[in-house]
């Protein structure tokens, strides 16, 4: 037994060396995690040039998007000169096409979530502070919106309202009011009960102060997270709906409509879908990336505050 | 039983909501039916005509109260375009769909059940960290631009399976299938991560439970107890996606049938949304409601059925 | 001496958190008889169970065994095998029961079927032989109905009986050795005494040796054979149970048996009558563990830690023990 006890002490003085550098190690291994890696900054990188292409196009030099050189019929991409990414079945310069083609998405991808969490914030305050009749109406309202497939609402949007971009990124942000509404909604509950909003109405504020002064800035980060989260969705629905040609309409140029027109001539030329699949492909995944580890970040940095 | 009930109760109360929006929708806003049937160069009397033909003159709730009616008779309207039949129409090509979407969820269950539990298995695993990646690429990529990149290699470049077309199951198992693969991956490369992700969360938490240690001590192999113990607690949620994620199927059916040329419901809607065969719109919207609102009534009773205290008529998580 | 079936030797186990390693278990030795039942005691927090899952190999995967731990079952290392070769000691030569039976059983699966599937791994069984097995150990450990019960799901038992089916569990492939880690802590007194005894009576009927961990001194004393008393990851006294009742050395022990409960405390009551707060098991303090809170602390006790000493049935690690009588 004693040997047993022997062996035992000098284990431990053995372990207290060991465990510095066990500490160290355990703590390095936490933090090692929420480093920034390349799939944050090559992403942005990508978004970076994809926006600053978009932005400036016109001053650019590029040829007209829709311009058609009938020399060059479906050239491969570095084939004939002048086309860095080829033409098209129309002979119309791809890396033009694809660059305008950009500004749409990348319009819709901003405004559409903006305008849906906007609304959905406005709904979702006005239902969780009133509650009521408001709330009920909300509710039911919201449901409705939810039991009929996104893609049917934009359908049927496409054809009462036609295809212009301020239609289709209207339309297209209504889709995102159900979830904002919803939490906001909570959110707004939750702080319509604390005490630094019974003290404003206490103190005479009026409804629209408190909304706007008390509650509307504890209620917004949640939302900025999801705005994150839209961007490349909005992006998707978009092409989706151009594919079918119920976005903006041609000539102007979108992914979604270059993928559809290079979709006829896939066998021939597969380029002609394929560039613009790998732009569009590239572009969601960064804001995927960038928004997941954004968010992680803001969570992060919540639970730490706490 | 009382759950039941109140589901139902709201069920109704939405679809009178829906039927509605879409009745208002489809005929009060701008771009009368008649100016689209009667065609570019018709004078107005022959819009008149029409217009008094179809019934557009009438009072909007009278009209709205009579294709409701239709609606639960049977009557949803003839297409102004070539006067067939609308329930008839969708009811003929609704199978088609639907095995386009069961199809597509078998796929995605069978790509998210193996991987979320790998990636549960071991959180923050080599293994996990690949799963996660693929899963981000794969969401990032929507069904059409999916379907493209299948078409091109699997059918054009290495053809395997056909690109495009249809066969009835009459024509038997497999050449009913063969055309339906393709189309039916496309949808699922893009479903199976949502279920993943739900799966793990939730297996991650089941895996730490009591009881799953238990099964540990009682000697059982890492397989049985993934799939024998920690699989159905860990798929409440995973369910419920799968039932909101029909929703999001029908919307991508639409475009994938368009894709590959599959005669399906989402088509029928598209061919009307071109040709702007209002009746069938309107049809269609309603019919995909309805799927939707009755797909998640189901997806309750399936829930009962996992969760046997929810059977008793408590709460799923007590 | 009896047939020895456990011998742990200098078990540590440590977690990894952000703070740096967490000690949770800091030098353990056992070692137990067959037929004999060990009762192992401590503050919360004070490793109990990480011990438990330490003997069992049931750490989480981030947990780290210190080299130089070993726990040997039948004479045979288990912390050398692999997760495979374990699989057919588990539940056959050790098995365990769970402090709450409300999360130790799975709620989407009958209670037959969580029974009979050891059965069937362990013992090869026939489903029906399996079946008929399940129904009987139900029966024998005190299950009103077992034909029934055995094909009902655990949110339809109480907790009275859960812990009766997960005992049922626990031997049903007749193990050697039974860790019971706070059986009875969950329930209501009343099924608490019927929930010890029935414990007590396999282990007698089946000739198992058992671990029975337990926050309660009054339990000890009339349960086990044995008691190990841990405070800070380490066992600070061991001895059989009347001497240890009967010549105390170590204060924190005296400590815990001046808080044993009175009839007239409430159910929960835990151990918290001793003052001060359990020290940081991440940067623990140089010398004794329990001298912050120790009234006879001297200066070595500040400094060296002490070891584990004494003769063979009494062991204890402090530089101030009590003292008692020398024995006759
Ligand atoms: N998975 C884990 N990760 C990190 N620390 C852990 C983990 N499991 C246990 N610990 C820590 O190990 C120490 C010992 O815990 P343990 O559960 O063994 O205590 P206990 O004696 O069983 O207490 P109780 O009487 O409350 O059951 C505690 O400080 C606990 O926080
Ligand atoms: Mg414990």
């Amino acid at each position: 037994m004693a040997d047993i006890a022997a062996h035992t002490k000098s284990a431990a003085s053995q372990s207290e060396a060991a465990t510095q550098d066990a500490n160290a190690a355990a703590i390095a291994a936490f933090e090692k995690r929420n480093r920034m890696g390349p799939f944050m900054w090559l992403p942005i990188i990508w978004l970076c040039i994809v926006i600053a292409l978009a932005l400036f196009a016109p001053l650019l030099g590029l040829l007209p998007a829709d311009e058609m050189d009938f020399m060059a019929l479906k050239a491969a991409p570095g084939a004939a000169d002048g086309h860095l990414l080829g033409t098209d079945h129309l002979g119309r310069d791809l890396f033009s096409r694809v660059i305008y083609g950009g500004r749409v998405s990348l319009t819709v991808g901003f405004a559409a979530p903006a305008i849906g969490v906007g609304l959905g914030l406005i709904l979702g305050m006005a239902a969780g502070y009133y509650r009521g009749w408001i709330d009920d109406v909300v509710g039911i309202a919201i449901d409705t919106w939810l039991a009929i497939p996104g893609l049917v609402i934009l359908l049927l949007f496409a054809v009462v309202f036609g295809g212009s971009l301020f239609m289709v990124c209207l339309s297209l942000g209504l889709l995102f009011i159900p979830t904002a509404a919803r939490i906001t909604r909570a959110a707004t509950m939750k702080y319509a009960g604390r005490e630094f909003v019974l003290a404003a109405r206490a103190m005479g504020a009026s409804d629209r102060r408190i909304l706007v002064k008390e509650i509307l800035p504890n209620v917004i980060w949640p939302l900025i997270a999801f705005v994150l989260i839209d961007i490349p969705i909005a992006i998707v629905v978009e092409g989706a709906l151009s594919f079918l040609g119920l976005s903006v309409k041609a000539p102007t140029p979108s992914w979604g409509g270059i993928i559809a027109e290079g979709r006829e001539h896939l066998e021939s030329s597969p380029h002609i879908a394929l560039i613009p699949t790998a732009v569009m492909f590239l572009t969601v995944l960064s804001f995927n990336l960038v928004g997941d580890t954004i968010r992680r970040r803001m969570s992060d940095v919540r639970e730490g505050a706490i | 039983m009382r759950f039941l009930l109140r589901r139902f109760q709201r069920l109704v109360i939405v679809m009178a909501a829906v039927t509605f929006v879409t009745f208002i929708l489809v005929n009060v806003l701008p771009g009368d039916v008649a100016y689209e049937m009667a065609g570019m160069d018709a004078s107005e009397a022959e819009v008149a005509e029409i217009r008094e033909e179809i019934g557009l003159n009438r009072p909007l709730p009278i009209r709205y109260l009579e294709w409701v009616g239709g609606v639960f008779t049977g009557d949803w309207g003839r297409s102004f375009i070539n006067e067939e039949d609308v329930w008839h129409a969708i009811t003929q090509r609704f199978p088609v769909s639907i095995e386009l979407m069961l199809l597509a969820q078998v796929m995605a269950l069978a790509l998210a059940v193996p991987m979320g539990m790998i990636s549960a298995y071991r959180p923050d695993s080599r293994a996990d960290r690949i799963i996660a990646g693929v899963a981000f690429a794969s969401v990032s990529m929507p069904s059409f631009m999916t379907g493209l990149l299948l078409i091109y290699f699997f059918s054009l470049t290495l053809g395997w399976l056909p690109a495009t077309g249809y066969e009835p199951l009459s024509a038997g198992l497999w050449a009913n299938l063969k055309p339906m693969i393709l189309p039916a991956l496309s949808l699922a490369l893009v479903e199976w991560t949502v279920l993943m992700r739900t799966l793990r969360a939730e297996m991650i938490g089941v895996l730490q439970e009591d009881y799953i240690s238990l099964a540990r001590a009682k000697g059982m192999s890492n397989a049985r107890i993934l799939w024998g113990h920690a699989l159905r607690p860990s798929s409440f949620t995973m369910l419920t996606i799968l039932g909101l994620q029909v929703a999001r199927l029908m919307g991508g059916t639409i475009i994938i049938e368009q894709i590959f040329g599959i005669p399906g419901v989402g088509r029928l809607l598209i061919h009307a949304v071109y040709t702007r065969d209002f009746i069938v719109i309107q049809g269609c919207v309603t019919f995909f409601a309805l799927a939707f609102v009755l797909v998640n009534f189901a997806v309750d009773i399936a829930y009962a059925w996992l969760d046997p205290r929810v059977r008793q008529g408590g709460k799923a998580h007590g | 001496m009896g047939e020895i079936i456990l011998d742990v030797v200098n078990q540590r186990t440590a977690f990894p958190t952000k703070r740096g390693m967490l000690q949770a278990v800091n030098g353990v030795n056992l070692t137990l008889e067959r037929g004999r039942t060990l009762g192992v005691v401590g503050e919360s927090g004070s490793g109990k169970s990480v011990l438990a899952r330490s003997i069992m190999g049931l750490l989480p995967r981030a947990a780290q065994t210190g080299p130089g731990s070993s726990v040997h079952l039948n004479g045979r290392d288990l912390t050398a095998l692999s997760e495979r070769e374990l699989r057919p000691i588990r539940g056959r030569e050790v098995s365990t029961v769970f402090q709450d039976p409300m999360t130790a059983l799975n709620p989407t699966l009958t209670v037959g079927a969580q029974l009979i599937e050891g059965l069937r791994h362990h013992l090869g069984m026939p489903k029906r032989a399996a079946r008929a097995r399940a129904i009987e150990l139900l029966r024998s450990v005190g299950l009103p109905q077992p034909e029934t019960r055995v094909d009902q799901f655990p949110h339809q038992l109480s907790g009275g009986m859960r812990q009766r089916v997960a005992i049922a569990i626990a031997i049903s492939c007749e193990p050697d050795l039974l860790i019971a880690d706070e059986p009875t802590t969950a329930l209501d007194v009343t099924v608490q005494a019927e929930i010890l005894d029935l414990l007590q009576r396999q282990v007698r009927e089946r000739n198992m040796a058992m671990i029975l961990i337990t926050h309660d001194m009054g339990v000890v004393a009339v349960r086990c054979d044995d008691v190990a008393v841990m405070y800070a990851g380490r066992i600070v006294e061991q001895a059989p149970v009347r001497e240890l009742f009967q010549r105390t050395r170590m204060p924190y022990t005296a400590a815990l048996l001046s808080s044993i409960p009175r009839i007239t405390d409430g159910p929960h009551r835990r151990l918290d009558a001793i003052g001060g707060r359990p020290p940081d098991l991440i940067h623990p303090p140089a010398g004794c563990a329990f001298a912050p809170r120790c009234k006879f602390a001297s200066d070595p006790c500040q400094g060296v830690m002490p070891a584990l000493e004494g003769d063979e049935r009494h062991r204890f690690a402090c530089h101030t023990p009590l003292q008692v009588e020398a024995v006759a």
